[in-house]
């Protein structure tokens, strides 16, 4: 290969001169040194991806997107809960995310319907009469500000148990089981949950919808805006958290037992205890998202729950974000969310190129990104974008200041 | 005469001990729980269908075809992102995240694949019922018979290969003790790729046969997984025979077990299929967690024979 040999030395001589004035160029502006990191690199994607759609598509698809994260975060901040910090292969993710959506679809709008005085047996869910029934509660909600309100909060409280209960009937399971058997076991618990409501229709309806009594109505043409807000609210709400929870020693022991399941048995923490109350919460967390879904869209269907939107993309999510790291959920959220709608809206313009093949519909790029995503990630960054860092419970300075006495007494005996 | 539904729940019974034998070869071999399954298995039926459809012919003759596509996406899958996972040590979760990746990337395949079809040659086949392509043999589908024979030639292939052949016993050892058996000289990556190239080939010949009882769609894989991971947790995951064993325990009791209830219960029995699988997978990893090859049957024949050839047991 010698004729390469004067190309090879032009290729170094390059890089060096490239590299050379690079680092002229940050010494000069220092928060360049900041730009090669993957996740500076990613949050530049999503403000100029961002900036770029408000500005040629309008406001509408921001918020749109807006809507989207928020939900998915919910989602994927619960899967963090289980997986990044608790160790647990949560496969089934669809599974809680159902529990909160049928309980507001199948429940929530029964006792509505009951404290209206309507129809609120089986055949609440019946297609014939749902819409007839929740058109006639919508419409008393639409001048009732108060009792709307009332009605979201019954919601989510009622999701969030629901949700609860379903996390601690997981947590049987996963008790005893490990690995890949445990993993396995959830995915089929999800996915038979939404057969179980295609199929019994006084459920949610079947294959038909049922719709769900709007909370938001009384916003008129507002409402996409105010349950986006109130949707990105309780987002925020979720992340703090997950986050708070994390610091916590509760937190703590959650990823000493991922760790090292021996260490936390012999300082004394109760395995079973721990894993079956991160699983309650996650759970819960993750079927406030499944009921915020639910009446963002105003109508539950089962079919609608498969794993491959509540369990696998949250999981890419959380994968290209940083296992175990709740800002670079947050992140991977994010990336994904963009590069999902900008497929979405561009697939026409894709689809007209010259030499764009007739037989490709972009749409179908999102499965092979999605896929090719988390090969890569696994293969090339394993700790995602912001790789989970060691949690410092007290404020730097004080830690330096007992690592300073600490010192101390070591050097004078 | 064998009535339709028996014949039926054969037929299914067989693809299914093909898909988990499959599922638990590469577990066992590599720690990989292979969700690529899923769309190895669809494929291994639309590259029949588009033969079948296109130069025409028997869907039997392209049976091999199948299978080879399957061995090929299997090498491929073992190349680009088994190996070097398998080096770096990964858990066993990373693992599995990886084949769900290289699954939906099948997936999107296999969508552009039936975009293409129905473009270029003006064919549905995003819903097939590839049964119409059969012939029947003293009234029965011929399906029922080859399947059945498919699936039983292939545990005795594969039975002969682990028994019979040097490379064979290298890959049990390698499942009983990777690190002794490179000890001795045995090569893991072979016996990796040996396993992915058998478990694909299973997988693709599999759907194969699945679209025999389902409509052929690109979502078939997708639906019958559940029914694949139960078949290979009952069989053990351990031992290429459990898998088999027990994918005929789940599809026959799946299917024929619904078709009872329904006669006794009434029909609503039947939109409910697929919790019977889960119903099975439950009752195996809470009563026998080693599943069906773990279950001591010479002992409780009263046979004091030591069972050989068997998978092995790991802890």
């Amino acid at each position: 290969m010698s004729f390469l040999k004067p190309v090879k030395e032009k290729w170094a001589e390059l890089k060096t001169r490239v590299a050379e004035s690079w680092g002229r160029l940050v010494e000069r502006y220092r928060i360049l040194a900041y730009l090669p990191r993957a996740d500076v690199l990613a949050c530049l994607f999503v403000f100029i991806c961002l900036a770029w759609l408000g500005a040629a598509k309008g406001a509408v698809i921001v918020v749109n997107i807006l809507v989207t994260f928020a939900l998915f975060l919910i989602i994927t901040l619960s899967l963090n809960l289980e997986v990044g910090l608790t160790g647990i292969p949560q496969f089934g993710r669809v599974l809680a995310v159902i529990a909160g959506a049928f309980i507001v679809g199948g429940l929530a709008g029964r006792l509505v319907a009951l404290m209206l005085g309507m129809e609120a047996g089986l055949y609440y869910a019946h297609h014939m009469y749902n819409y007839r029934i929740v058109d006639a509660i919508n419409r008393i909600l639409e001048h009732n500000v108060a009792l709307s309100m009332g009605i979201f909060i019954m919601y989510l409280v009622l999701a969030a148990l629901s949700g609860a209960v379903f996390g601690w009937l997981t947590s049987r399971p996963a008790i005893r089981l490990r690995e890949a058997y445990l993993g396995i076991s959830l995915l089929a618990f999800g996915d038979v949950m939404m057969w179980i409501g295609n199929n019994w229709w006084p459920l949610v309806g079947g294959t038909n919808a049922v719709h769900i009594p709007d909370p938001f109505r009384w916003a008129g043409d507002y409402r996409f805006y105010v349950i986006t807000v109130v949707i990105l609210a309780i987002a925020l709400g979720v992340f703090v958290l997950v986050e708070r929870l994390s610091r916590s020693p509760f937190g703590r022991t959650l990823r000493m037992m991922r760790d090292c399941e021996l260490a936390a048995q012999v300082y004394g923490r109760d395995i079973v205890r721990v894993r079956t109350l991160s699983l309650v919460v996650g759970s819960a967390v993750a079927a406030i998202g499944g009921a915020l879904y639910a009446i963002y869209v105003g109508t539950c269907t089962a079919m609608s729950y498969t794993r491959l939107t509540w369990t696998f993309w949250p999981w890419a999510y959380m994968m290209l974000g940083g296992i175990g790291s709740n800002v670079g959920v947050v992140l991977g959220v994010l990336v994904f969310t963009i590069i999902r709608t900008l497929i979405f809206i561009y697939r026409f313009e894709l689809k007209y190129l010259p030499g764009w093949p007739p037989w490709l519909d972009p749409v179908y790029l999102e499965y092979t990104f999605c896929g090719l995503a988390l090969i890569l990630i696994v293969l090339f960054r394993p700790y995602g974008l912001v790789p989970e860092k060691p949690v410092s419970t007290l404020p730097h300075e004080q830690i330096e200041e007992m690592l300073k006495k600490v010192k101390e007494k070591a050097s004078s005996p | 005469m064998i009535p339709p539904v028996v014949a039926d729940a054969i037929t299914y019974a067989s693809a299914l001990s093909l898909l988990g034998c499959g599922i638990t070869i590469i577990y066992m071999c590599t720690r990989t729980f292979n969700f690529a399954h899923a769309s190895m298995c669809t494929w291994g039926f639309y590259i029949a269908y588009a033969c079948v459809a296109l130069v025409g012919g028997s869907p039997y003759t392209y049976y091999p075809l199948s299978f080879l596509l399957g061995a090929f996406l299997g090498a491929v899958c073992y190349f680009t992102i088994n190996r070097p996972l398998l080096k770096r040590k990964v858990s066993e979760i990373t693992l599995m995240m990886s084949t769900l990746g290289y699954d939906l990337v099948l997936f999107s395949m296999i969508l552009m694949f039936c975009d293409y079809l129905t473009l270029n040659y003006k064919l549905s086949p995003r819903m097939v019922v590839f049964s119409t392509y059969d012939f029947k043999v003293a009234g029965v589908r011929a399906a029922t018979y080859i399947s059945l024979v498919l699936a039983i030639a292939s545990i005795t292939a594969i039975h002969l290969f682990l028994t019979k052949t040097k490379f064979g016993v290298a890959l049990r050892a390698t499942v009983e003790n990777p690190d002794l058996a490179a000890v001795v000289g045995i090569d893991p990556d072979k016996v990796y790729l040996a396993s992915w190239l058998i478990g694909g080939g299973l997988a693709s010949l599999g759907g194969a046969v699945l679209a025999m009882t389902m409509t052929g769609t690109p979502v078939m894989g997708m639906e019958a997984i559940v029914a694949m991971f139960a078949s290979s947790i009952l069989g053990g995951l351990y031992s290429a025979y459990g898998g088999a064993l027990g994918g005929f325990v789940v599809g026959i009791t799946e299917y024929l077990g619904s078709y009872l209830l329904a006669g006794w219960l009434g029909p609503w029995v039947l939109t409910y299929r697929i919790v019977i699988p889960l119903i099975i997978m439950v009752i195996a990893l809470f009563f026998f967690p080693r599943g069906l090859a773990g279950i001591p049957w010479s002992k409780l024949l009263g046979l004091a024979r030591r069972s050989s050839g068997s998978g092995g047991e790991r802890r």
